[in-house]
Order: structure tokens, then C-alpha cells, then sequence
């Protein structure tokens, strides 16, 4: 079925994206100069003082009252309601310097997940008093709902049944991040019929219907301390409701949606702090010789971890475009971002080696990311969550999407592009169309006409159209699912995930205005595709030397000049 | 896969009182018992109670290690119909490989741990795609719930699955020499050449095929794309990994294991990671998708005008 294309911003809009990144920027410059050089022991906000938090299980105080002065509470809270908050892609330029230094401090500090159901379905108080809470340096905390193949984090969960005038809450969550300290929770419970989501102010519930116990210990993220939630028969007055009853569900894929954006994106943004100490430790003071003999295996990472930017960007920046497609490509984007990282940051310990391991080091900072990301992502309930959001879509997208839907706005892909604001309103979770699979066959269209003698767009057309023919493989292979639920579905989601991230890194590199040489070249797009393309198990070329040698160098340049290792690539302001 | 033909080996086995302690895995169920449970053979694909044993293991422990023989696995292999799908990716690999021991090892081992994964995910073994990771380790697409490695030598084929993170196996014949000598101390940290030195040679041959193992197990577990050197880390007497400098290894908390296994021809050694999340017992495929996210997406999905059909899953 042929659709529109998606709406483009309307030109002249005055909150324009152009002018809206720059402030973004700005903010991210003031705190990365409020927070300080992480490699300076005297700064009460180092990645040693970071460490040594998160070793003691405690939040950073200094750096929360830091950030809480700052204002950072702002970022979550939308334009309209007082607050800073206009896209999910500013929101994380803004944040970046936090993210690079912790995750678990960026996550508590941008509880936009925890807060999207009231900004979507609130009535006008609640979005008031959340407004207040998060300007004020407020905490909000997020019970969420049980998925499917729950781990710790996700297990369990209170249910409401409606009382005379109101709800009775009941149950137990055994792990909420910053329940004891939020100054509201939104808990998502189960109802019948199926679930809704509250907001609740700690303060105004009676004291003997709620308890907030020490949680477990956790292994990740420990600078939001987890603590148990207990409800006995808790008395809930009927405007705690957010929205109608029964909206729950669409809330909370609406919750998955956007935490797992960010998620993605901070990872990133973490990532690519262990990979600029690492590229610092292993090329400062080697000349270009001895870099290129010794230490290749650093290329591919940096092409990876560029990718992962890219991937992470366009899925946060899907989330402005107005169609009820994000949640495929979102699902499918951030799912390849985790998965990559995660396997990148196993691949730093044998290039690191286990010597030099002190608080601070890439080492330290490695093994602490490493603990994190599982936490952040939910590992597999955040996986196979995704996988639900994608396989009930995959046959429909084979006999209806696929080689007929329009590409997205080349916007989509262009970071400093204008954009819509991100609508918080609750969008259809799916409509059958795919921006990224339009997206990849309108590159390796492009692509396919660049002339014989330019030897990495050559090789760029050859991949972009080895995943266009897996692209059809895929169509054959969805069109053949049955009715029931297929295991092989969730095999083809994980296949689908891929090709979308293959479309996001050609569309970010075609989206290059020039202003970066270097990202303006094919030869990280090259490297990056390669991997996705031997990640997929397909037949695709392998990337010629020079296109390594020229990402290598270029991470020996940024590595030296401690220049930002990701797709922003600029120089410390601190 | 692990397999390195240029290691020799010690004359006497090691016995199971030299295994390392494990260490921070829990162990709900086996909390009085100190001793890891020895890996489960398993002589053929027939279904029921012993694949039922598999699961146990692995719901009470996280992870849960498979032998078998190629040739207890070869008539079933060659006379599979539907061997070609079984081995999806692999079937080019299966055909070009000439050496006719090779080629059956192979195919052998990809049954083992198809059938070893589908009895876990409760699904058909041909549905599943085994996949390689970049650095060459294998994984189950779509189904992070199961990390998976593998190892053979000899006739003996391994299979190890974790629900708790990674894991890494790996094996090698008892009666293969390694000598205390530059290739001993090339693979050992001064704290374990120093601990080894001072033994007769039966005990450090015993003991280095058992760090052998280990390392190898542990770097595999951690991807074998670019390898830990094996004089990086070393293990301790409580069987924690340590790295040259005393600090404590990468990748949280570790259980290692090694055993014995047929008839004490093999040492099997398995590196197991737990995360800390604590993750979710039912492991089968037709669970893991959340019935109210899929619901609202085909909801959603339907309700669109002009949009496909309504059509279950």
C-alpha cells in the first residue's frame, strides 16, 4: 500500500531546530564546565569521585546538588509546562556530559520516561505538580509494570481494583530506583481490564498503607539506590488516575519507547567516554607507524561506536516525526545499539589488557559501564520487549510495506536538521509502515549510480545493496510466517533490527553536510556496515585496508587531542 | 573450536577436590551443597526425561553444561531430513568442510547445541539460527536469554548454556602434555608459576592443563574476538580470576568449574558470568513476548484505516 510521505517540519517555525540545538549545546557546554576535567582528582565530580560512589553503593551527592543547582530537572519537563524539554535527541545533546560520566546520575537526573505518561494523558494539576517537582530538583520515580520473562527489575508489581471514590492499591515492587527519595511515583498497576498507571505524592498517602524498604544491593547503576515498595490495601482518591483506566498498556509501550531511546543514547554517550580513554592510554606518545602495526583492532570499534551514534540518534529524532512508525524503529534501533555496545566493551578488555586498572583509568571506567548496561537495558525482558513490539508487525510489513512505503524526511537523519516537538499525546503504537526500510532502498538507489573509479563508494553501493537483497529475503521469509506464533519470528526480528540499523548509518553518513571531512568520507560508513553486514551473516565485501587505516587515524588523532570519540567530535569544554 | 593441538598434557587427573570453589553465582537450590554438579551427558536427541534434566539444571543453577560424543550424534545428523535447515548458515560450511572427522565433528557439535537450545526454548531445533558473533562466538539469534558456547576435541563434544550472562567451555584430553616450561610460564602469572614451581611435575602438568582450561574458558566467555592475553589474569586459590596486578578481573562476578568427564579421558573447565539481574527462570520462546505489548501493537496496528487484515501472530 502506497502512503504519504511522513509531514516535514513546517519551514519558519519559531522554536526552529537549528536554533533549539544550539541552545542544547549551550547547556551541555555550561555543564561540562560546572562538571570539570573527570581526570582531575581535585574535582569533587571526577570519574574517581563517580567510582567511588557507585563502589559505596551511595549516590554522588556533590555532583546531584551540582546538577540539581544547575537546573537539569528541567530537561524532562516539556516546553510548555515550564520546563526546557522540546525533542528526545536535545534532551540527550543537552545531558551528553552527564552521560559521559554516569549513567546512573543521568538517568535519575532525566526521569523522562517516568514522567511521559503525565506529560501524554495527565490532566492539567498533575502535569503541574509533576512540572514543579522536576524544577524544583525533585525526584520522580517509575514503578513499572511486569513484562513478559521478568528479571529482578521488572518482577512483580502492585495491582489497583476501583473503591467507592477511588482505587485500593496493593502489592509489592520489590526494586524501584530512588523510590525513597522520589517526591512522586508513577506506578504502573495492574487493573481490570488491564493496567493503569497512577501518579502518587509519597506525602499525601497514609503512612500505614505504604512502606519503602532497603532493597537488594544491585550490581549496576548503584548510584540510584533501588528500594522495595509495599502497598497494603492503599487507599488511592480518584484524580491519582492518569488518563482513563485501562490505558496502561499503550502508557507503558509508550514508557518502554522513550526509556529505551535514552537508554541507548546515554550508553553511547558512556561508551564513547571508555573509548576516548582508551584510544588516550594506547596512542598518546605512538607515532602513526606504530599505531597502524599495533593497533587496528581499535578501528573497527570507533566505526562501531559511530554507528551506534548514529542509530541512537535516529531513533531519538524518529520520536519528533508525527506517525505512529516510531515504535518499530525505535524498538529495533535501540535493541542493535545495546547489543553492539555491549559486545564492543568485552572487546576493550582484550585491547586494554588487564594492566593499569586504577579508579579513573579506561579500565575502571570500562568495567563500570560494563556492570551498567545490563541494568540500563533490562538485558533480555528489555530484548524480547522489543521483539514484542516488532514480530506482530513483520508479516504485515512483507505484504504491505516493504518496496512500496516512502522514505522518511532526509531531516530524519541530518543531526542538525529541524524537527516537530515531540508530541507527548499517546501516538498508535504501529501503523504498518517502516521510514527505514524506505530508507535503505532510497540509499542503495542513490548509491548505486557513484562512478566505478571511486573505490569506497563502490564498496558502500555493494553493501547498501547486499542489505537490500537481504531486505528481500527477509519479505520472503515473513510472508511465510504462520498465524500462530512462530519462534523463527523472533529470528527475523533480530535480522529486521540489523537492516534498520544498516539504514540509520547510511542515512546519517549521505545526511553529512561536509562541515566533518572525516564523517563526510565512506570510510567509517564502510567499516560500520561491514560489521553489520558479518553480524547478519551475509555476503557483503570486505572493507579495503584504506578505509581502516583512515578510521584508525582518525581515532589516533581524536585519541591524542582528546576529541570527542562519537559523531559530535568535538573538544572538551571544560 | 578451542581446540589448540599444540598443547601436550599431564599423566594424572585432576580430582574434583581441585576445582575451584565457586564463587559468587547463586545457587538458590544448592546452597548445602559446595560441590558444582557434573556436566549431563547426553547420548542422543531422543526427547523426554533427560532433556527434562537440562532444564532443571538449568532453572536451579543458571547454567547448565551438555557432553556427548560425535558418534553417539552421527547416525542421527546423517539420517536427519531436514539436516539442511537444522544447519541453516552453517549447511555451505558443513559441505565444504573435506576432512571427513572434521566435517562430522562439526555438524555433530551444531546438533548438540540445537537440540540442547530447543529443548531449553521448548521449540523445534530448526527454527533457531545459530549465529556468529564477529569474533566468532556463537549465539542464538533473537534468543539472549540463552548465552551459549561450545568446544570439542577428540570424540567429545561440549555444550555449555547460561541464562545468567556469559559463559565460555572448553575442553581438552587429560593425557595432553603441557610442559612447565616457556610455554607453561608463557600462560601463567608469576603468583601461579611461583605456586606451580614448587610441585613435582605430575602436580604442575595436573594443574596447568586445569588453568589451561580455565583461561581458555574465560576468554572464550568473554568473546574471542580479541583475546585476553593468558598471563593477564590468573587464578586465585579460591578459583576467582585475578588480573597480573592483584585487581579483580573483568566482567562482575565469575563461577568457574571443572570436571571430568568420560570416564576421566576430558577436562571440561566452564567460565560463567552473572550479571546480577537475576533473570527470568521460563526461558521457552512462546513466553517471551509480552501478550498486552504484541495486543496493543496489533490494536494499534488493525485500527489503522486502509491497514493489513487483523491476523493473529
Amino acid at each position: 500500500m502506497n502512503r504519504p510521505p511522513v509531514t516535514t517540519p513546517r519551514p519558519g517555525r519559531p522554536e526552529g531546530g537549528a536554533p533549539l540545538l544550539a541552545a542544547a549545546q549551550q547547556r551541555a557546554a555550561r555543564l561540562e564546565a560546572l562538571l570539570g576535567d573527570p581526570r582531575d582528582p581535585a574535582n569533587p565530580h571526577s570519574s574517581a569521585a563517580l567510582a567511588a560512589a557507585d563502589t559505596r553503593g551511595a549516590p554522588p551527592e556533590p555532583t546531584e546538588a551540582l546538577l540539581g543547582e544547575a537546573g537539569v530537572g528541567a530537561e524532562c519537563v516539556p516546553v510548555a509546562a515550564g520546563g526546557l524539554f522540546t525533542r528526545a535527541d536535545l534532551l540527550l545533546a543537552a545531558l551528553r556530559p552527564v552521560f559521559r560520566r554516569d549513567l546512573a546520575l543521568g538517568l535519575g537526573a532525566a526521569p523522562l520516561a517516568a514522567a511521559a505518561p503525565v506529560w501524554a494523558v495527565g490532566d492539567a494539576r498533575q502535569r503541574r505538580r509533576t512540572a514543579q517537582l522536576l524544577l524544583n530538583g525533585g525526584r520522580l520515580a517509575v514503578v513499572t509494570g511486569e513484562l513478559a520473562h521478568a528479571n529482578a527489575l521488572t518482577r512483580g508489581g502492585p495491582s489497583a481494583h476501583r473503591a467507592r471514590d477511588g482505587w485500593i492499591l496493593h502489592g509489592r515492587k520489590d526494586l524501584v530506583r530512588d523510590a525513597h527519595r522520589a517526591g512522586a511515583w508513577v506506578v504502573h498497576a495492574r487493573t481490570a481490564p488491564g493496567r493503569s498507571v497512577f501518579l502518587l505524592e509519597p506525602g499525601l498517602l497514609p503512612a500505614d498503607a505504604v512502606r519503602t524498604l532497603p532493597g537488594a544491593p544491585a550490581s549496576g547503576l548503584r548510584g540510584t539506590p533501588l528500594s522495595a515498595l509495599e502497598f497494603t490495601h492503599c487507599p488511592l482518591p480518584a484524580d491519582t488516575l492518569l488518563g482513563r483506566p485501562g490505558q496502561g498498556t499503550a502508557l507503558a509501550l509508550r514508557t518502554f519507547q522513550l526509556d529505551r531511546c535514552l537508554v541507548a543514547g546515554a550508553a553511547v554517550a558512556a561508551a564513547e567516554t571508555v573509548l576516548r580513554l582508551a584510544a588516550h592510554t594506547v596512542f598518546a606518545g605512538r607515532d602513526t607507524r606504530t599505531v597502524r602495526r599495533r593497533h587496528t583492532a581499535l578501528a573497527p570499534l570507533f566505526a562501531d561506536l559511530l554507528a551506534c551514534d548514529s542509530m541512537a540518534t535516529v531513533a531519538l529524532r524518529a520520536l519528533s516525526l508525527p506517525a505512529g512508525r516510531t515504535p518499530l524503529t525505535t524498538a529495533a534501533l535501540s535493541q542493535v545499539v545495546l547489543d553492539v555496545l555491549r559486545e564492543n566493551l568485552e572487546d576493550l578488555i582484550g585491547v586494554l589488557g588487564t594492566h593499569g586498572h586504577t579508579p579513573g583509568s579506561a579500565h575502571a571506567v570500562r568495567d563500570k559501564l560494563a556492570r551498567d548496561l545490563p541494568h540500563a537495558s533490562l538485558g533480555h525482558t528489555g530484548t524480547a520487549a522489543c521483539h514484542a513490539v516488532i514480530v506482530p508487525q513483520l508479516r504485515g510489513l512483507a505484504a504491505h510495506s516493504w518496496f512500496r512505503g516512502a522514505a522518511p524526511p532526509p531531516a530524519l537523519f541530518r543531526t542538525g536538521a529541524d524537527l516537530p516537538e515531540l508530541k507527548h499525546r499517546l501516538p498508535p503504537a504501529a501503523d504498518g509502515g517502516d521510514l527505514l526500510s524506505a530508507a535503505l532502498l532510497s540509499s542503495a538507489e542513490r548509491l548505486a549510480h557513484v562512478p566505478r573509479a571511486d573505490g569506497a563508494r563502490t564498496v558502500l553501493a555493494a553493501l547498501a545493496r547486499a542489505f537490500t537483497g537481504e531486505l528481500h529475503e527477509l519479505r520472503r521469509r515473513c510472508t511465510a510466517l504462520p498465524d500462530a506464533f512462530d519462534p523463527a519470528a523472533v529470528v527475523l526480528s533480530d535480522r529486521f533490527a540489523l537492516l534498520q540499523g544498516a539504514a540509520a548509518v547510511l542515512g546519517v553518513w549521505e545526511g553529512q553536510d561536509g562541515t566533518d571531512a572525516f564523517l563526510a568520507e565512506p570510510a567509517w560508513a564502510v567499516l560500520a556496515l561491514s560489521r553489520l553486514a558479518r553480524r547478519l551473516g551475509i555476503t557483503a565485501p570486505a572493507p579495503p585496508e584504506d578505509c581502516v587505516t583512515q578510521v584508525l587515524d582518525e581515532l589516533a588523532r581524536r585519541g591524542r587531542s582528546d576529541r570527542d570519540c562519537a559523531l559530535d567530535g568535538g573538544a572538551p569544554t571544560y | 573450536m578451542s581446540h589448540r593441538s599444540d598443547v601436550p598434557h599431564p599423566s594424572e587427573m585432576p580430582r574434583p577436590n581441585d576445582v575451584p570453589h565457586p564463587s559468587e553465582m547463586p545457587r538458590p537450590s544448592t546452597a548445602d551443597s559446595t560441590t558444582p554438579a557434573p556436566p549431563l551427558h547426553m547420548p542422543g536427541s531422543a526427547p523426554g526425561r533427560s532433556w527434562a534434566a537440562v532444564r532443571a539444571r538449568l532453572e536451579r543453577e543458571g547454567h547448565v553444561v551438555v557432553t556427548a560424543t560425535w558418534g553417539e550424534w552421527l547416525t542421527a545428523a546423517l539420517t536427519d531430513p531436514a539436516l539442511r535447515p537444522l544447519l541453516g548458515r552453517d549447511w555451505q560450511r558443513y559441505r565444504r568442510t573435506e576432512n571427513a572427522v572434521a566435517r562430522y565433528r562439526f555438524v555433530t557439535s551444531r546438533m548438540l547445541v540445537k537440540h540442547t537450545a530447543a529443548a531449553v526454548l521448548d521449540t523445534d531445533p530448526a527454527a533457531l539460527e545459530l549465529a556468529y558473533r564477529i569474533g566468532g562466538r556463537p549465539f542464538l539469534r533473537g534468543f539472549d536469554q540463552l548465552d551459549v558456547s561450545l568446544s570439542h576435541t577428540g570424540d567429545l563434544l561440549v555444550v555449555a548454556v547460561s541464562r545468567t550472562g556469559r559463559i565460555g567451555v572448553d575442553a581438552e584430553p587429560v593425557d595432553r602434555e603441557i610442559p612447565f616450561g616457556v610455554l607453561g610460564r608463557r600462560m601463567c602469572t608469576p603468583a601461579e608459576a611461583a605456586l606451580l614451581a614448587g610441585l613435582t611435575p605430575e602436580l604442575q602438568a595436573r594443574g596447568l592443563l586445569r588453568l589451561w582450561t580455565l583461561k581458555e574458558a574465560y576468554t572464550k566467555a568473554l568473546g574471542q574476538g580479541m583475546r585476553l592475553g593468558f598471563t593477564e589474569f590468573g587464578f586465585g586459590d579460591d578459583g576467582t580470576p585475578v588480573t597480573a596486578d592483584g585487581s579483580p578481573a573483568p566482567g562482575g562476578a565469575w563461577a568457574f568449574t571443572t570436571h571430568p568427564v568420560l570416564d576421566g579421558r576430558y577436562l571440561v573447565s566452564t567460565a560463567c558470568q552473572d550479571t546480577g539481574l537475576d533473570p527470568a527462570r521460563d526461558l521457552t520462546a512462546r513466553t517471551m513476548l509480552d501478550p498486552e505489548f504484541t495486543g496493543a501493537v496489533r490494536t494499534a496496528r488493525d485500527r489503522e484505516p486502509g491497514g493489513p487484515p487483523r491476523r493473529a501472530l
